[in-house]
């Protein structure tokens, strides 16, 4: 009897069922075009800096291989019995090496990396700490669900004092959750910003943002959230935590002839890659502007090089590719059994999706350049074994999911 | 139902995600708009800018067509050379070492040195490292940057050097480019385009870092390259002027000295030359070495500055052509020319010199205070008479003066394709009746002073006199030559006008050859080859000092001329300034020296055949007695070295041109000990002293210059100097002038 408890304990820590076969489609197509291009959009930039046509590709092969098996083992694990752990291991971990990055000398004129120069190992810390974001924010919001929706009136003598001034209980329990969850994502946002890592920023807060909306946090604490953040910002540019770096990026975005073989050189270059592009592309293989003008075509510009390649018409099924990607994991999550699988699911597509978002915006010129990687398509280790992680969990989400129960 | 009470009892509140699925959709939609907008809208727009940048378009410089003389010597070549620099601003840790080591083991450039200037310039895009580098440094060099992957940071730009092989000779005709390959100065000016060419280009496809991409689009436009100009001048003769003029700058302490060769009856000039002169190679250097020294000597860099830069203008200069002086008695020439040609004189006319001649208010004196007596025109050039040429230029009157002087084009450009020639000005460097010419003018003009001309106007002058009457335009290139050394364009010669007929041609040249047989111009007489010249000796006007001007024109052989000559000595120092002392035997050596390189047969009169020099027979490797049987014909002083019955060495050696009683050793034994003679001070000794001397300290004796037995003509010249040890038979140049009876 206590043996088959035992089992039945062991086997609770694994998923069963069978994956969402649409979804790991999709991701497949998207991880192989994505490879495809990235050969394509390097060798000539490979060859003549590292003497290696195929020095990106061979590298990111292994990265994949080494996502994908990722993947799969997460994808086996019951992602429930994760909940608190993810969150307190994920959280401790990421701010550990978002504070470790700041401290490490300057790389880039950044903070945002962590680096072992004898092994020449590289990464951002930001890669794993978006992941973690979601897991803390998605068990907090998860366990806590009744007191996010609670109306109770918050018992201290400052709220007491401002429901009956207002009249109504304005200041409830919900905000039990809502400022320690605030107070996550200003800490995780922070750290990255400390790192001047704008993108990353952006996307933390953009995380935080869509995690408490989907936890069915009241939209007037948006409102209240989107002013003070404002007021931040505009803060921060006042007392000149924004000057230097971002303000010549954002002169070069709003000042198109801002010093075209400096601060311009990469987007003009992105511009005419894309527009050489046409409706059908040159071919593949066919980019004259990955001979060396668009610089590191492996990393947040490789999008420009696709477009040259493959033109109006690849650039558009690329970009729906990652559409379904997204509408399947909304699916998976609107249909998880439970609300810390819904928040996970959804919480890592729409990431991936804002992230694709910020890195067209940046290729196409239509925000000033913060830096963002495409996901799959850009070159990275860490990032591309930690978005496979967390396709892995939404694949484990999807085999307890109820999209094909409901078929039955 | 059951659908909804399954959500309701797990999870509530996921209609919101509809918001968030319609944001995304409407952010992906955005983009694809916007990706839309930039490929099919903005598309031709940035593909045209992408292309723009990705085209290089390369030159291909046209070479610089080649000077060459009459002999196809080449006198300016162009060469290939490169230009190496590196943008400083790409020099990275990475890569530093790299581009030191490749600049300094290519180029051989110092490593510290390179590695300091980067420093200093590091900020910036340019930084030359070696200019004029030749083809195979370069070939290592571009091959060493492309395996080492410098090409963003060394680069490599074709350049071009003018070369000069001949340095300093004819350099002030033939002038000096500038750094971008133009010509700045001489025939490399006037002929710019002709030499330049067209560049080529080559458009090809190119990489971010210039790189050129391979089986990429090229289209190459050739380049035209610059035709080749050949000039009449000759290297030859050039040098025989030039090494003349060379020492008679030294021997007159001249300020300047200026030398034509012309063919008389074509104008093609053959040499030029005005010395001190300049080497093109380095023409911003001042050779003369007089003004070195004073600017060694005087100020800082900005007080030198002027004065270098004048001097500089100075030596480049082609005075032949550019600068006016006084002809003095050379002028005659002319008016005894117009004057026969108009009757105002026949060759009986006579008249009788006192030594002065009143004009007006005016009394002009001679040379010669006594007078030269009873005189022909004839003996007025012989004589320089300048009274009897005053005479005769008032009896012309300013209209018919001004006639031939037109005439013979002194108030005119020659239209040389030479470069700077000065345009003569009316009233500034001659008299037109028209405007204002005065009687007391005209005496003057008579004698060659008041009008101002240039050396190649007289030469021009002279040579119409040589030439049957017949005015030749003077020119200096002959053809132009396309790269592949077809023949584009021929110069053929231009007469220009009869100005005197040509019996009063040969009249005057005939007059003109007694000037130097008997006359002024005794200086330049050469045996067999019948000089005709005058002389003339002019003082500058307005200098403080007596300062003259001392010339000849003259050309030969007289009744059928090969070739003119003019020398001017512009400011000779001392006690010698007059033309028939010291520019007479300039003339004299250069035409001698001319004709004999252009292979003229010299005729000699009886007179010069017994003093002539004979060739050396050669005698080694016969025997003693065969020797001796051969000697009878011959009446040489021989003496006979050894006790050997076969001569194994003779001196002087076979063919060289002895005396005809001249000395001669032969030497019997092989290590016989030579025969030595001492050379002695042969200044001031007439010619037949000079041969006695000269036999009896066992040498022979070669005569330049006058050979004349006359007592007044003497040594002042010779080639090795007195009390130097030399081989018993040596042959002794020893020059002979006359200082008297040939001042004008």
């Amino acid at each position: 009897m206590s043996e088959n408890k035992l089992i039945k304990n062991i086997k609770s820590f694994f998923a069963s069922g069978g994956i969402d076969v649409p979804f790991f489609a999709i991701l497949m197509a998207i991880i192989v075009t994505g490879l495809v291009m990235l050969y394509s959009a390097t060798y000539v930039y490979a060859y003549y800096y590292e003497d290696d046509s195929a020095y990106y590709f061979k590298r990111q092969i292994v990265w994949v291989a080494l996502g994908i098996a990722v993947m799969l083992v997460i994808s086996r694990i019951n992602y429930k019995k994760l909940e608190t752990l993810g969150a307190l291991v994920g959280t401790g971990a990421s701010w550990l090496l978002l504070g470790a990055a700041l401290l490490m000398p300057e790389y880039h004129g950044t903070h945002r990396y962590i680096y072992i120069r004898p092994l020449h190992l590289q990464f951002q810390p930001s890669d794993v700490a978006k992941f973690a974001i979601i897991l803390t924010l998605a068990a907090i919001l998860d366990k806590c669900h009744s007191v996010v929706l609670s109306k109770k009136p918050l018992q201290n003598n400052i709220a007491r004092k401002v429901n009956d001034v207002v009249g109504r209980p304005i200041l409830n329990d919900s905000l039990k959750i809502i400022i320690p969850c605030g107070l996550i994502i200003m800490v995780y946002a922070g750290l990255v910003a400390l790192g001047s890592h704008l993108s990353g920023t952006i996307l933390m807060l953009a995380i935080g943002v869509i995690l408490l909306y989907l936890g069915e946090v009241r939209g007037k604490w948006f409102a209240i959230g989107g002013v003070g953040g404002l007021s931040a910002i505009v803060l921060a540019y006042k007392l000149g935590f924004l000057k230097g770096y971002m303000e010549e990026r954002i002169e070069a975005w709003v000042n198109k002839d801002f010093d075209p073989l400096g601060a311009r050189w990469q987007v003009n270059q992105a511009l005419y890659a894309i527009g050489s592009g046409g409706f059908f592309g040159k071919g593949l293989g066919q980019s004259t502007l990955k001979h060396l003008y668009v610089s590191e075509p492996q990393n947040d510009m490789i999008f420009s090089i696709v477009v040259e390649e493959l033109g109006f018409v690849g650039a558009t099924l690329i970009l729906l590719l990652f559409a379904l990607l997204i509408w399947r994991g909304v699916v998976i999550g609107i249909n998880s059994p439970d609300r810390y699988g819904a928040l996970v699911a959804m919480g890592v597509v729409f990431q991936l999706g804002v992230q694709v978002l910020l890195n067209i915006l940046v290729a196409t010129d239509s925000i000033p350049n913060t830096g963002i990687s495409l996901p799959f398509f850009s070159y990275g280790g860490t990032a591309m074994v930690v978005t496979l992680a967390e396709m892995g969990f939404v694949l484990s989400i999807s085999r307890t999911s109820k999209i094909r129960r409901k078929k039955q | 139902m059951k659908k909804a009470s399954m959500k309701s009892s797990s999870l509530t509140g996921f209609r919101g995600v509809i918001i968030l699925i319609l944001l995304a959709g409407i952010a992906f939609g955005g983009c694809v708009l916007r990706i839309g907008y930039l490929t099919l809208i903005k598309g031709n727009e940035y593909k045209e800018k992408a292309e723009e940048q990705q085209l290089s378009v390369s030159t291909i410089n046209a070479s610089r067509g080649t000077i060459y003389d009459a002999n196809m010597n080449v006198l300016a070549q162009s060469a290939s050379v490169w230009l190496v620099y590196i943008n400083p601003s790409k020099v990275t840790e990475k890569n530093r070492s790299d581009v030191i080591s490749v600049l300094s083991d290519t180029l051989g450039v110092d490593a510290a040195q390179i590695s300091r200037k980067i420093d200093e310039n590091s900020d910036k895009g340019y930084l030359k490292i070696k200019g004029e580098v030749e083809y195979n440094e370069k070939k290592a060099l571009s091959e060493t940057v492309r395996e080492k992957k410098l090409t963003n940071v060394i680069f490599i730009d074709p350049d071009t050097k003018r070369y000069y092989p001949n340095g300093s000779l004819a350099s002030t005709i033939l002038g000096f480019t500038g750094t971008d390959g133009n010509g700045l100065y001489g025939l490399e000016n006037v002929y710019d385009d002709e030499l330049t060419g067209t560049n080529g280009r080559i458009v090809t496809a190119k990489d971010g870092v210039q790189f050129e991409l391979e089986n990429a689009y090229e289209v190459t436009y050739e380049a035209e390259q610059g035709l080749s100009v050949v000039l009449t001048l000759n290297v030859e003769i050039q040098t025989i002027l030039e090494n003349a003029l060379e020492t008679a700058l030294k021997e007159t302490g001249a300020k300047n000295v200026y030398g034509i060769v012309m063919e008389t009856k074509t104008g093609a000039i053959l040499a030029v030359a005005n010395l001190p002169d300049y080497d093109p190679n380095e023409p911003y250097d001042i050779l003369y070495p007089q003004l070195t020294q004073y600017f060694a000597e005087s100020g800082t860099d900005a007080q030198k500055a002027d004065p270098v830069a004048a001097a500089r203008i100075e030596q480049w200069k082609n005075k032949s052509v550019a600068d006016f002086y006084y002809p003095g008695s050379v002028f005659k020439v002319f008016v005894v020319a117009g004057a026969l040609e108009e009757g105002v004189i026949t060759p009986e006319t006579s008249y009788s010199c006192g030594g002065t001649i009143t004009i007006g208010d005016r009394t002009i004196k001679d040379y010669n205070p006594v007078g030269h007596g009873a005189e022909t025109p004839r003996t007025l050039l012989v004589n320089s008479c300048n009274t009897f040429a005053v005479y005769v230029g008032q009896k012309m009157g300013v209209d018919l003066y001004f006639k031939y002087f037109q005439a013979f084009g002194f108030s005119e450009k020659t239209g040389v394709d030479l470069a700077g020639e000065s345009t003569p000005l009316v009233n500034v460097t001659y008299h037109d009746p028209a405007v204002s010419f005065s009687y007391s003018d005209l005496a003057s003009a008579s004698f060659g002073q008041s009008i101002a001309v240039t050396p190649l106007q007289i030469i021009t002058g002279i040579s119409a006199v040589g030439n049957g009457g017949k005015l030749m335009q003077p020119y200096i290139v002959s053809k132009l030559l396309d790269s592949q050394g077809n023949t584009v364009a021929v110069t053929s010669p231009i007469v220009k006008r009869q100005v005197v007929s040509e019996s009063t041609a040969s009249l005057v040249s005939s007059w003109m050859e007694d000037v130097v047989t008997e006359g002024t111009g005794k200086n330049a007489y050469v045996s067999g080859y019948h000089v005709a010249g005058k002389t003339g000796t002019s003082e500058k006007l307005g200098s403080a000092d007596d300062t003259y001007i001392a010339s000849i024109a003259c050309f030969a052989p007289c009744d059928d001329p090969e070739v003119s000559v003019v020398i001017v000595i512009d400011e000779p120092q001392g006690a010698n300034y007059s033309g028939g002392v010291i520019a007479a035997p300039v003339a004299g050596e250069v035409i001698e020296k001319t004709l004999n390189y252009l292979g003229v047969e010299p005729s000699y009169s009886d007179e010069e055949v017994s003093s002539m020099n004979v060739s050396m027979p050669e005698f080694v490797g016969k025997s003693v007695n065969e020797a001796n049987s051969i000697l009878e014909e011959y009446s040489y002083n021989v003496s006979i070295v050894g006790e050997g019955s076969t001569v194994v060495a003779q001196s002087p050696e076979p063919g060289r041109k002895t005396p005809v009683n001249g000395v001669l050793v032969l030497y019997t034994q092989q290590n016989a000990e030579k025969k030595t003679a001492v050379v002695p001070d042969f200044a001031g000794l007439t010619v037949s002293q000079a041969g006695r001397i000269a036999v009896s300290n066992n040498l022979n004796i070669k005569i330049s210059g006058s050979a004349s037995s006359e007592s007044t003509v003497v040594a002042y010249k010779q080639d090795l100097p007195s009390g130097s040890e030399v081989e018993a038979g040596s042959v002794v140049t020893v020059s002979f002038r006359t200082t008297t009876g040939v001042h004008d």
